[in-house]
């Protein structure tokens, strides 16, 4: 659509929303393009920056009307090009309705709107001794909104769950511009669980306006180990033997050498740089459950080969350890002039293995990867470094992360455990499922987005879009090239 | 345990029903330990049965994934002995009301037992699940592992759905440890007490997984390790109890033995008493049984308190369907042709309207 024939929905949107909340010139545009994953970036018609669900509902009447496409987009921090504008179409950014409406210490839940930042609610909370327990790494800066789109998880969902947990009710706006409220007050609800729909329908099905959550009470006692490793391999497998002598630690996280020595060399945590693995483990509770946790966490850290193990003995060393955990991505980003980094969920027995096939996999294509990664869930992020000057280095790299994430599908894992399938992992999707599987998504989505214009071409391929990428896998493999 | 794969038994007749559009569709059955708890003609004698309680058996479970699938058709009973023989356990707590009651039945019911609040729902541990949709395609969705976000949540969605979607074949849900201990306390409270006994419930903080109120006396359900149940009891007091949770869980508690049954789902910590029949409370006031009600007025006494009511015994009342034209939208977006437990459908999603 040329902007000509973009004309008569931006004049319908800002007499609808005010003309000061639609962007349409090239340079008000450009800093939508893309969101955290910048590989993938397209202009659309117009941006709204909505203040209101009322201006929600106008923006998808008229999108509706028109039938022009609309995406939707909160912080910007996703990873998988979820919020990548449409080129012929609205981008609606809710970022501005960012308020915490209100925060019910009894009934133990926040109300807030979809723009409202992960770490702002869980600030709220604390003077109630209360917190919101979905931390993503990008919690100080994305929106609850898009953390429910994506059903977003974080360090410490190994106990506490991930967005669709943590989540009691949803209003959400359909593209018919009709008001929706799904899940509420009670505990047991009447109905289908649209709420369990909606979490990570990567704004395919409506647009969230207003998200209940559930805050979680501060735990009594937190304590950290951190434990270093001779191998990859032995790490991955204290992590099962954790898990097998009864222990859910409140986080149980990886680094591999590479990371281990970006991120130390970035914010020194006091990393031991000769270790292959370390673990970092958050125990939390009641503080005689923590304590009888901690002696059975040590014994099978001991068993499992780790070659030291440090018990964090003040508060300032925990926050430190984490403090480096957390800016892992960045201080990788600082070693390499661009990085890429996907999201994979296997069987937590199968770290040790699809850790060593990454290995082999990134010689293959002459590529650096650095793991830092959420082991206790078994949610592999490995980090691929390159150097987008390089002439076929983005091919590589897409070749590399299709490589990893298709091996993670062959020892019965998925494709993405927290980010979200976007645009990135469209093909992908066809290796997962079958088409009948990918009718069945895409009959949900024709029943509830008929013309299907919200956001169209991400989470669900079209029938042919599978068998195509199917058949150029098929040849790949034949030629034996990757 | 029993082991057999009926998948293709079981589609092959989905797709005879499919066949015959003038058919009466199809209601799935499991154990059969349900029905009477879901009121309605569900019971339709006119109406073909599909039992899926032959298609039984685990087809994996590694005690370190902390996952166990299997198939629909198998007593839960068996999967909780295999499960305590590692001391593990289902993180949710389901309701079992007979003893060959089926996974596939617990889904497809999804309700919850007394833990509710301090644990897992049922919805939340279910993982994945493969199933035969209204078209009589074999369709898998979710998986085994803990995270999961490729394409939508089809697998969620079953847990409540009371087959209505499908017919459920294999489900994956999450498990737990099986806590070292456990203790139960009771107290002498009176229903104006109530609000208060529950802020001092919740200082037990994880240890709790269970309250229940009956005949003026609360009792408190505490699991955890050793060290930390013996210290909370100490400073708790109170006597011992001798509730039996599981038959509190199974609807199998001597105060079920009623023709006329009814649940009251409320918000939170909510003070219902009911104008008519005896009440038992559980989950800090968000559930309240009612035996004996009257239940037009024990509905319109919930309403007002920004609940609903559900009868298991009694006359059946519909529930309210909030987003009618998306459950609707969802229901065909599955099985087109309505072919899966219709007379269910009809009380529990079509609605009331409100």
């Amino acid at each position: 659509m040329t902007e000509g024939q973009g004309a008569p929905i931006i004049s319908a949107l800002r007499r609808a929303v005010g003309a000061g909340r639609v962007l349409s010139r090239r340079e008000q545009v450009a800093p939508f393009e893309c969101d955290a994953l910048p590989v993938y970036c397209e202009r659309p018609v117009a941006v709204v920056l909505a203040r209101s669900e009322a201006d929600v509902v106008a923006t998808a009447r008229l999108c509706h009307q028109h039938s022009v496409p609309l995406v939707t987009r909160g912080a910007g921090t996703g990873l998988s090009a979820g919020a990548k504008p449409y080129g012929r179409g609205v981008l609606l950014v809710t970022a501005p309705m960012s308020e915490i409406l209100s925060l019910c210490p009894d009934s133990l839940t926040a109300r807030v709107q979809p723009g409202a930042i992960n770490e702002q609610i869980s600030r709220a909370a604390a003077a109630h001794g209360l917190y919101y327990a979905p931390d993503p790494s990008s919690q100080i800066a994305c929106s609850i909104g898009g953390n429910v789109a994506e059903n977003a998880g974080g360090v410490h969902c190994l106990k506490y769950g991930v967005t669709v947990h943590n989540v009691v009710a949803l209003r959400i706006v359909t593209i018919e511009g009709e008001v929706l409220s799904v899940g509420g007050d009670t505990l047991a609800r009447p109905g289908y669980d649209l709420l369990a729909l909606v979490h990570g329908s990567e704004g395919c099905l409506g647009i969230v306006t207003e998200v209940t959550v559930k805050l979680t009470p501060l735990p009594e006692q937190t304590r950290t180990l951190m434990a270093d490793f001779p191998s990859v391999r032995a790490a991955s497998d204290a992590v099962s033997a954790i898990v097998r002598a009864g222990v859910i630690p409140a986080a149980m996280e990886m680094m591999d050498a590479l990371a281990i020595s970006a991120t130390e060399e970035f914010c020194h945590a006091g990393y031991a740089l000769d270790a292959a693995a370390i673990l970092i483990i958050d125990l939390d509770g009641a503080p005689d459950e923590v304590e009888a946790e901690l002696s059975l966490v040590r014994e099978e850290l001991g068993q499992s080969g780790a070659s030291r193990v440090q018990l964090a003995d003040r508060e300032a060393q925990r926050a430190l350890w984490w403090k480096g955990r957390k800016s892992a991505f960045p201080a990788i980003g600082r070693l390499s002039p661009d990085y890429y980094c996907i999201d994979g969920t296997v069987p937590r027995h199968r770290i040790g293995d699809v850790l060593e096939a990454i290995d082999a996999f990134s010689h293959r294509y002459n590529l650096r990867v650095a793991n830092v990664f959420h082991a206790g869930d078994g949610n592999l992020h490995p980090i691929i470094m390159f150097n987008g000057e390089e002439a076929d280095a983005l091919k590589r790299v897409e070749l590399l992360a299709a490589d990893i994430l298709e091996y993670c599908i062959e020892v019965g894992g998925t494709i993405t455990g927290e980010h979200g399938v976007g645009m990135e992992k469209i093909n992908q999707m066809a290796v997962q499922f079958s088409d009948a599987e990918i009718s069945q998504f895409l009959a949900v989505k024709q029943a509830l987005d008929p013309r299907g214009l919200l956001n169209p071409d991400k989470l669900i391929p079209t029938l042919a879009h599978c068998q195509e990428y199917r058949a150029i896998r098929e040849q790949r493999r034949d030629t034996g090239n990757g | 345990m029993a082991e057999h794969n009926m998948s293709e038994q079981l589609q092959r007749a989905v797709r005879q029903a499919l066949e015959n559009p003038a058919g009466k569709g199809l209601r799935i059955r499991g154990a059969n330990t349900r029905a009477h708890l879901l009121p309605g003609d569900y019971t339709d004698e006119a109406v073909p049965v599909l039992d899926s309680s032959a298609h039984c058996g685990v087809i994996q479970y590694q005690p370190d994934e902390l996952v166990l699938r299997a198939r629909a058709g198998t007593p839960l009973s068996e999967l909780e002995s295999l499960l305590a023989s590692h001391d593990q356990e289902f993180a949710a707590s389901m309701p079992q009301p007979g003893l060959a009651s089926t996974l596939g039945g617990a889904i497809a019911c999804g309700w919850d037992g007394p833990a509710r609040p301090y644990g897992m729902s049922l919805r939340d541990a279910v993982l994945g699940c493969r199933m035969i949709n209204g078209r009589g395609d074999l369709v898998n969705f979710g998986g085994q592992v803990m995270k999961n976000v490729a394409g939508y949540d089809l697998a969620r969605l079953q847990a409540g759905a009371l087959g209505t979607l499908g017919v459920l074949l294999d489900v994956s849900l999450r498990l737990l440890p099986r806590p070292e201990t456990s203790a139960s306390r009771f107290f002498r409270v009176t229903p104006e007490d109530l609000p208060e006994w529950w802020r001092r419930a919740r200082s037990l903080g994880p240890l709790l997984r269970g309250t229940c109120y009956l005949d003026g006396e609360l009792h408190l359900h505490l699991r955890g390790r050793e060290r930390a149940v013996s210290a909370a009891l100490a400073s708790l007091g109170g006597e011992q109890s001798h509730l039996d949770w599981l038959a509190v869980r199974d609807l199998r508690h001597p105060f079920f033995c009623t023709d006329q049954l009814a649940c009251v789902n409320l918000p939170p910590r909510s003070q219902f008493r009911p104008a008519t029949g005896e009440a038992m409370v559980e989950w800090e006031g968000a559930r309240v049984w009612v035996r004996g009600g009257d239940h037009l007025q024990l509905q319109r006494q919930a309403r007002e308190q920004g609940g609903f009511l559900q009868v298991l015994r009694g006359k059946a009342l519909a529930l309210p369907a909030p987003a009618r034209d998306w459950q609707r939208r969802v229901r065909n977006a599955f099985d087109p042709a309505g072919l899966f437990n219709r007379a269910l459908y009809s009380t529990h999603f079509h609605g009331a309207g409100d």
